[in-house]
């Protein structure tokens, strides 16, 4: 898994009913793009370091920008 | 302070395709209650006692079936180098009871609600010494003269 800083970061509900968790990720730790992830989650503004696991989904910034475009 | 004040307990890893008999082994040879989960030397997920009986045990999947699926998928984690309230913080935000501490991409120690729990309360311990000191033998270092009793 790769990511860059300011990738979406999304964790899929495991059950029935749970929400899935969003967020956007602020700093990359490991080297050459590859966790721990710095995510600042959508919901409460809150910081986490995480290792993702399988999950775990991330888009690139700009597809995400380019996908809120194409809404408008 | 920082996480990093805490007493460590080494990491114990088990590999993402191992089953939930070793993970089993593992937990009864380490004197531990919880693994973290590696894909390729990377963690991917938290497996604990509690998941083989609650994930594993109760729902029929056998001594043979892979450890990644009774995990809790993904590792929140810490910097040594965080405050203690971030420590107190993951805690309280994520209902986990261990945390990995990383050295930028490495697991190098797991804090445990236990351990934060314990050093706290020696710390207290400690000022609550302190404070009795006090309390018996007060001013006891204080070279300044007593206050003057002033006739009115």
């Amino acid at each position: 898994m790769k990511a860059h800083t300011g990738d979406k970061l999304t964790i899929s509900g495991h059950q029935v009913g749970e929400p899935k968790r969003v967020g956007r990720i602020e700093e990359v730790r490991g080297a050459d793009g590859e966790p721990p992830y710095r995510v600042r989650w959508i919901e409460n503004d809150h910081v986490t370091l995480l290792f993702p696991g399988p999950d775990c989904s991330i888009e690139p910034m700009d597809a995400d920008h380019e996908t809120k475009g194409a809404d408008q | 302070m920082k996480v990093s004040d805490f007493t460590w307990r080494e990491p114990v890893t088990i590999d993402v395709g191992d089953t939930i008999a070793a993970a089993a082994r593992m937990f009864a040879d380490a004197g531990i209650g919880s693994l973290v989960v590696v894909d390729d030397g990377r963690p991917v997920g938290i497996v604990t006692d509690r998941d083989l009986v609650v994930r594993a045990l109760a729902r029929g999947v056998g001594s043979d079936g892979r450890v990644d699926g009774v995990m809790s998928m993904g590792v929140v984690a810490l910097d040594a180098d965080d405050d203690v309230e971030e420590l107190y913080a993951v805690f309280g935000r994520h209902a986990i009871r261990r945390v990995p501490v990383v050295d930028h991409d490495r697991v190098v120690g797991m804090v445990s609600l236990d351990d934060a729990l314990v050093s706290t309360a020696s710390q207290l311990a400690a000022l609550s010494g302190v404070l009795s000191t006090q309390i018996v033998f007060p001013h006891a270092r204080d070279e300044a003269a007593p206050p003057a009793v002033i006739d009115t």
